[in-house]
């Protein structure tokens, strides 16, 4: 610039400062290429790392943490605020460096042109970075709140999906839609107050950019003016102070990332920091084989405070058939649940083969466990697919072999891609005494030393439950086996029976002695038999 | 300046972007008013940008280089006036895109929340929950970003580009001209990294749902992962999913980012002309000192928004492909845009009674499946040639064995599946001519597996159903659930987990039983509802249905015949077809399927 206000003084020619900038262009170009690919593939690779810890620790987490933690909070967690912390540590990271770098250098730049000026200059930076710290706390404050009701948003919509049938039956369309309105409309507003802080700091960086050149026009002319100062280095401050505006308005955006990704970094953390109350012993005693001792040593238990089962003791041996029978909710799915572990229990309550089991090796236990809930979940994969869960790596043979067992291979044989055939989302597309039957091939094949049935045979019909229960009789041998069942006919061949009342045993023996007693079961039997007296005639 | 959610979406055809927009804005049309608000401030904040540099020129021209202060102090406080007008009007225009934005999000995200809940329920059977999720949160989402950053805000840029362009030429042709060389070449390559990253785009966003779709199931079968100790085998599919979308992602960073880094390349060898060819100018004196600088303003403002271009047609892209999902499932048909029921639309059943404003519906006297044929798939034919009338106040147990078709009957009937062959009639009218609300409304389903709502118990029972809420005690009463629920701490009130997971299986029966007694229907379907119950909790079902049933019609599948024993006719499916049908003494003295059945159940 100098050289232009004076031709001559200056050796080099405009044209060797044209060639000068278009050459630094190109070497800045290709370093931008590098900075802008190195960070952001960084991001990405970040962002795979978290998702990869959220996922593990996920599988480490114990089902409390999954009763109380809503499905659709857990994938916003995974798709909403992965993406912001990505967003943070790519964009954000890159932007900072970049307008640090910029800030930096012109400062320096202009400071040697021009002090004074620059003190000028920089004037209305405080006044920014005020406004800056005010607007951020705010920010994050509505941002939380826009992230809660999205999430809100996302669970009701996933219940109301999964719900469908439901919702249907009962023509509850409407008031799901209203209530669906209702959060949206929450979530539209908190987001409003996000606009409204939003709109306020991009303009307001983009003049804070403006009142520097204006101080610099009024200040720095008067000074050319005045003869303090050349043109050239107005020019060329005029040109340094030009290249801080759009970082200082891209910092406004920053802001507003940072803010957004700490608040989903805070979310993530919620997740990542949750430890499962159920959680391998740091010394876990040594086991080789277990054989399928089970005790229940004063067991008391509650999901939430409330104890469910109050005082349970019973000793039940390797390869002994127990039967459990009782009325709804007195406790019989949560006493074989706990034996899994998939729920916290206190030690000294639970053994197996002499072991507290949570002294015991997590896998060891769960291995030799084969546990067949009363809801069976299956995976949308190939029936096969579904079977062949129960052991890794198990054969063809094997799994058809498990089939059999579970009286599945005739429902096989009748659809067109056997083995092959897509199960749907959670086993949509089969009956439910299909799934049922599925878990029930699934568990078997595992060869685990307890088998724990939780009334699986309540959507089959009687002969089909006779069929499996007498080709299951087989697969017994030397395992441990507990069923829990409405239908004393499913107990047939217990050894030992117990009666759960309101989280107690209230009876135990064999169907003999429990007759002989004369009490609850020999009740229930009573009942079942009368009605089969009466429809007898 | 939004960079949000800038890799993650598929592109799709041009001619197919304009028909989705045109699509688009018809949402806007509410907000027309805002929309042309938006619109005409944009010119405004346009002249507000472009005219500062040309009082910058100014000021260099006539003050600053000829020395004169007078006039100096009247341009600063315009340009100071200019600022501010333009950060208000920048503010405004802002707030209004985000505020449009937001409502056009709202009316979109309940559009398909209504539209879900009107599809037909075989369209969930193929369709994951978490796809559904995803369109009505995250895709609606993405185009919120569209707004803030897309479409309105591109015309504004487009007329930035515009005055600036003619600005310069008017200021001084040759040199534009010199400028403008680099052009050319900016075009070409914005339009061959188009190109390039469409295709990326599309893998990133199949990959992503895939993810996604995993995680879901994931979280909903956890219990059966750790039960079986599979916890390593999830996380490697888990990992190959998740390094394919992360390794979709990459090329499209690298594009993006020569993109970038060509723009601004092209915007300093812009500058670098200016320099050269107007620095001779100036020494020839055809420039002023002024305008160089004016020049040099006006190509940094020409290329802010060529910038973010990339970051722009990203989101737009996103948009695109948010927009397909969306309105490609805005168009899977409704229940009520079933065949049968379009014909119809409009036309009150008379035999269904009218309106419901108008007094009681005359009663239903017969329903008739009519050689009902029905696969879920293809030929894998659940229910073949099947024939069945029910007459008023008739009680009709369903029996045979698991897999038979006993669930699907009632399926059909409540009209969740359409009959593939075949019809079911009602008082001699096709079902599917009658409104769906009235059909389900007058037949309560118990479903073989309840669903429980987060939400208190008494919520769970009523569904937020006035009628029904006054019958909630009562009916838990009949269905013997009242013991359990007035054990709980809170009684009625105590709160239900997602999927009703604090409670029990029986339990959570015994609601779903007790919910649809309060919803009093004509028809009852009983659905193997009552599976996880015990005797004596049955036998208290079975004395509140006997007073229930009593003169109601009614349809009752279950696999315990002593449920079914007292029903006025049994029909016992076998493979799909009806094998057997009478009352319980003739099908006894039959010694078919029925005994046989029965004799199983009833050894010892």
């Amino acid at each position: 610039m100098e050289g232009l206000q004076f031709p001559g003084r200056d050796s080099h020619s405009p044209g060797w400062y044209g060639l000068l900038i278009i050459g630094a262009a190109l070497a800045h170009g290709v370093v931008r290429i590098f900075s802008r690919t190195t960070l952001l593939h960084a991001g990405r690779r970040i962002e795979y790392r978290i998702r990869e810890d959220l996922y593990a620790k996920l599988l480490s987490l114990d089902l409390p943490f999954f009763a109380a933690g809503r499905t659709g909070d857990l994938i916003s967690r995974f798709s909403n605020d992965l993406t912001n912390v990505r967003m943070l540590l790519g964009f954000g990271f890159l932007n900072v460096v970049n307008t640090i770098i910029v800030y930096v250098a012109a400062v320096i730049f202009m400071v040697r042109i021009n002090p004074f000026l620059t003190l000028c200059a920089v004037l209305p930076y405080p006044l920014m970075i005020l406004l800056v710290k005010q607007v951020s706390r705010r920010i994050f404050y509505h941002s939380k709140r826009a992230q809660e009701e999205l999430a809100a948003l996302t669970s009701h919509a996933e219940e109301s999906i999964a719900a469908s049938v439901t919702v249907r039956a009962y023509r509850r369309e409407e008031p799901r839609i209203q209530a669906f309105r209702e959060l949206a409309g929450r979530y539209l507003y908190s987001s409003m107050k996000m606009a409204n802080l939003r709109g306020i700091v991009i303009p307001f960086m983009a003049s804070m950019g403006g009142l520097g050149t204006l101080i610099v026009l009024f200040v720095g002319g008067g000074r050319v003016i005045s003869g303090v100062m050349t043109l050239g280095d107005f020019v060329a401050f005029t040109g340094y102070l030009a290249m801080l505006i759009w970082p200082t308005v891209v910092l406004g955006w920053i802001l507003n990332l940072l803010q957004r990704g700490a608040v989903s970094m805070g979310r993530l953390n919620a997740v990542l920091d949750a430890s499962p109350v159920v959680a391998e012993d740091p010394t876990p005693a040594p086991v080789e084989r277990i054989a399928g001792r089970i005790e229940f040593r004063g067991l008391s238990f509650g999901y939430n405070g409330e104890p469910l089962l109050k005082d349970i003791s019973l000793c039940i041996r390797p390869g002994m058939k127990l039967g459990i029978v009782g009325p709804v909710g007195s406790g019989k799915t949560t006493l074989v649940r706990l034996i899994t572990r998939l729920y916290p229990v206190a030690d000294g309550m639970i053994f197996i083969d002499g072991t507290d089991i949570n002294r015991l090796p997590l896998r060891a236990l769960r291995d030799a466990i084969g546990f067949v809930p009363q809801e069976s979940f299956l995976f949308s994969r190939t029936l096969g697919e579904n079977i062949a869960y129960g052991r890794e790596g198990a054969s063809t043979g094997e799994v058809e072999q498990a089939a059999r067992l579970a009286r599945l291979e005739g429902d096989v044989a009748g659809f067109s891609k056997g083995y092959g055939t897509l199960v749907g989302e959670r086993g949509v597309t089969l009956s439910g005494g299909q799934k049922q039957r599925s878990a029930i091939a699934r568990a078997l094949l595992k060869d685990p030393a307890v088998l724990i049935l939780d009334d699986p045979l309540s959507a089959v019909d009687a002969r089909t439950e006779e069929e499996i229960l007498g080709g299951l009789a087989s697969y017994y041998g030397n395992r441990t086996v507990l069923i829990v069942s409405h239908r004393l006919s499913a107990l047939r061949g217990c050894d030992l029976i117990v009666v759960l009342e309101e989280g107690r045993i209230v009876e135990q023996g064999t169907h003999a002695e429990l007759l002989a007693l004369g009490g609850r079961y020999a009740a229930i039997h009573r009942e079942q038999n009368l009605r089969e007296e009466i429809e007898r005639f | 300046m939004h960079f949000g959610g800038i890799y993650e979406d598929e592109i799709v055809g041009k001619a197919y972007d304009k028909r989705l927009l045109g699509r688009f804005v018809r949402y806007l049309r509410p907000y027309r008013r805002l929309v042309v608000l938006s619109l005409l401030l944009l010119p405004l904040i346009a002249a507000a940008k472009l005219a500062q540099p040309w009082l910058l020129k100014l000021a260099i021209d006539n003050h600053i280089v000829s020395g004169r202060m007078e006039g100096l102090p009247f341009l600063s406080l315009s340009y100071f006036a200019l600022i501010i007008g333009d950060g208000l009007l920048t503010y405004l225009e802002i707030y209004l895109l985000q505020y449009l934005g937001q409502r056009v999000m709202f009316d979109l995200r309940v559009d398909l929340f209504s539209h879900i809940h009107r599809l037909s329920a075989s369209f969930f059977d193929r369709t994951p929950t978490g796809g559904l999720v995803t369109r009505v949160t995250s895709d609606v989402e993405v185009l919120g970003e569209m707004f803030t950053a897309g479409i309105i805000s591109i015309v504004g840029d487009v007329l930035v580009l515009a005055g600036i362009v003619g600005i310069m030429l008017w200021m001084n042709l040759k040199l534009s001209l010199v400028t403008f060389t680099v052009l050319p070449l900016l075009l070409y390559i914005v339009f061959t990294f188009r190109t390039r990253m469409r295709t990326s785009f599309r893998e990133v966003r199949a990959r992503l749902s895939n993810l996604n779709s995993f995680l879901a199931e994931s979280i909903g079968g956890m219990a059966v992962v750790q039960l079986f100790n599979r916890q390593a085998a999830e996380q490697r599919e888990f990992t190959r999913l998740n390094a394919a979308y992360r390794d979709a992602n990459l090329p499209v960073i690298t594009w993006d980012a020569a993109l970038f880094a060509a723009v601004e390349a092209l915007s300093s060898v812009a500058v670098g002309l200016i320099v050269w060819y107007g620095g001779g100018e100036i020494i020839r004196g055809t420039l002023t000192f002024g305008a160089l600088v004016a020049f040099i303003q006006y190509i940094e403002k020409f290329f802010a928004p060529i910038r973010d271009l990339s970051a722009k047609y990203s989101i737009m892209q996103g948009a695109m492909a948010a927009l397909e999902r969306i309105f490609g499932l805005l168009d899977v048909e409704k229940d009520s845009d079933l065949p049968g029921f379009r014909s119809l639309a409009g036309i009150e059943s008379p035999l269904m009674g009218g309106g419901r404003g108008e007094g009681e519906p005359s009663p239903i006297q017969t329903i008739e499946f009519r050689d009902v044929w029905f696969a879920y798939n293809g030929d894998d034919y659940v229910l073949k040639a099947f024939n069945l009338t029910i007459r008023r106040g008739e009680k009709l147990a369903l029996v045979g064995e698991t897999g038979g078709g006993k669930t699907t009957v009632t399926r059909l009937l409540s009209r969740f599946y359409e009959v593939s062959k075949g019809s079911i009639l009602i008082d001699g009218r096709d079902i599917r001519e009658i409104p769906l609300d009235e059909l389900r409304g007058r037949i309560g389903v118990v479903l073989q597996e309840p669903f429980l709502f987060t939400g208190s118990i008494r919520y769970n029972i009523s569904l937020g159903d006035e009628a029904a809420g006054q019958r909630v005690e009562r009916a838990a009463e009949m269905v013997g659930a009242d013991r359990f629920i007035r054990n709980l701490p809170n009684g009625f009130d105590e709160e239900v987990r997602e999927r009703g997971s604090n409670l029990s299986v029986g339990e959570r029966q015994l609601i779903s039983f007790a919910r649809a007694v309060a919803f009093d229907p004509e028809i009852l379907v009983l659905d193997e509802a009552t599976s996880s119950v015990d005797t004596a909790s049955e036998r208290l079902i079975q004395e509140g249905l006997t007073g229930l049933l009593a003169g109601r019609t009614s349809l009752v599948v279950a696999h315990r015949l002593s449920t079914v024993r007292d029903a006025d006719r049994i029909v016992v499916i076998h493979k799909g077809e009806k094998a057997e049908e009478g009352s319980h003494e003739e099908l006894m003295a039959r010694q078919g399927l029925y005994y046989r059945l029965y004799q199983l159940q009833f050894r010892d």
